[in-house]
């Protein structure tokens, strides 16, 4: 039984995975025809033309850079403006520290970290909407 | 190909030959044409677009005479003659091809052979691409990365295609000057047939990319797929999202409105924060001190041709390490 299922493992690209492939694809070609026939009653829509001399009361970037923004609250200009730059260089660096070859524990503290990682930035995010 | 048969080609040519001389004649015999008296509805319409260019803002939908409707056939004269010849068209193509394979089959008296296959035979003859290909196609899929979130990835390059061919058909009517960008935005959400849609899908798959780019960053982080050898691809995939968030970034400034105008002069703002080479970078993106005209231009150059190009030439790298080196195995 064990020999069987070892002899299992690969399918080929193929057509198998090909298949498998076009059938997600399929899905979020769907997904976008759905998005633009429910755009048709509600549209993306459009605020008031640009105008330089009003400020809006609440001026805030895309949601996906909200929690940089909601860092600059906190912190001075300077340390929170670099903050992106470190958290790159970190990323890019990451690999050619984290050299040994992987064990259960070293996945454990990645997930763990991953995890508070996003926590804070979706907490920032959410503090950065509503505030 | 015999010679003698190549010759046979000559009589449908001498025919339509004959046909287009005669064709000519009859024409030219007619005199210098029948001019009516009344304009035709296009002509018309077009006048009508050109008085109205003057105004500011698109007319109202009832009285826009909305160019495009041409093509959706609101005026008969243009789509009835398209879908009769498509119609006649396809049908002589079928006949043609009919006559063609009965005839070669009584020809050469060999059985026929499918289109296709002879299209790869003589493909393949002249630059071997069959075994290559193949070669590709054969490649075996280890059944571990065939779980579901070994997809991330490919769903935001599926996502990157939504993008490219909706802002491609968006770019046909958007006009990049402040005057203007927010009138063809709007002319793009009323007028435009299915406007709305191409905007909207644009808009919500930009930001499921990011969500996709996010989701496949923490994947390969938590599989631990960015390893030795892989560090390589590890860059280029941080490359490949701050790109994505370039795109996010710039393109918001498009539609031109108070949110777009305001969230990049936060935006850009910020950037003006880095140390010693604030104000540089600030006057850098804005082309000047403040969010104007070269701001826009230069965020729609940004985001149409620069990105674009590096994102591609990421991707194509990107891709060209996972085949060589196989998808990283997990624990």
């Amino acid at each position: 039984m064990t020999e069987n299922t070892e002899e299992k493992e690969t399918i080929p690209f193929y057509p198998d995975h090909v298949t498998t492939e076009f059938r997600v694809t399929i899905a979020i070609i769907v997904g976008a025809i759905i998005i633009g026939a429910l755009a048709l009653f509600w549209p993306v829509g459009l605020e008031a033309p640009a105008d330089p001399m009003d400020t809006p009361a609440h001026t805030q970037p895309e949601w996906y850079f909200l929690f940089l923004f909601q860092i600059l609250k906190y912190v001075p200009k300077t340390t929170g403006v670099l903050i992106p730059f470190v958290a790159i260089a970190v990323l890019i660096l990451w690999p050619f520290f984290d050299r040994k070859a992987d064990t259960h524990q070293a996945r454990r503290n990645r997930i763990i970290l991953a995890s508070v990682a996003m926590l804070i930035i979706i907490i920032l995010t959410v503090l950065g909407a509503y505030t | 190909m015999k010679p003698n048969r190549r010759k046979v080609l000559f009589i449908p040519l001498a025919l339509m030959l004959v046909l287009l001389i005669i064709g000519t004649a009859a024409e030219a015999s007619h005199g210098p044409g029948i001019e009516t008296e009344t304009a035709s509805p296009i002509e018309e319409h077009a006048s009508i677009l050109r008085a109205s260019a003057s105004t500011e803002a698109p007319l109202p939908p009832e009285q826009d005479p909305c160019m495009h409707c041409h093509l959706q056939g609101e005026i008969a004269d243009m789509f009835v003659p398209l879908a009769r010849w498509m119609i006649f068209g396809f049908t002589g193509v079928v006949f043609a091809f009919g006559l063609y394979r009965s005839g070669n089959v009584w020809i050469t008296r060999k059985k026929w052979k499918p289109l296709w296959l002879q299209v790869t035979d003589w493909m393949d003859k002249r630059y071997q691409i069959v075994d290559p290909i193949r070669k590709i196609l054969s490649k075996p899929v280890e059944m571990f990365s065939t779980r579901w979130w070994y997809c991330l990835g490919g769903i935001t390059f599926t996502l990157f295609i939504i993008q490219g061919i909706t802002g491609t058909l968006l770019a046909f009517y958007y006009k990049p000057t402040p005057e203007e960008a927010y009138a063809s935005i709007q002319f793009i959400e009323t007028q435009v047939r299915f406007g709305a849609s191409i905007r909207a899908i644009h808009h919500w798959s930009a930001n499921a990319m990011v969500v996709m780019v996010v989701a496949h960053l923490l994947r390969v982080f938590i599989t631990g797929a960015f390893k030795p050898p892989r560090e390589l691809n590890w860059i280029s995939g941080v490359i490949l999202f701050i790109v994505t968030l370039g795109f996010g970034f710039t393109g918001y400034l498009l539609p031109w409105d108070q949110r777009a105008f305001w969230a990049t002069t936060v935006g850009t703002e910020i950037a003006g924060g880095i140390p010693w080479i604030g104000d540089l970078s600030l006057v850098f993106m804005r082309g000047g001190w403040g969010v104007g005209a070269v701001t826009l231009s230069r965020f729609y150059a940004v985001h149409i041709l620069i990105l674009p190009i590096i994102i591609i030439a990421f991707l194509a790298v990107h891709f060209l390490m996972v085949r060589r080196q196989g998808i990283a195995r997990p624990l």
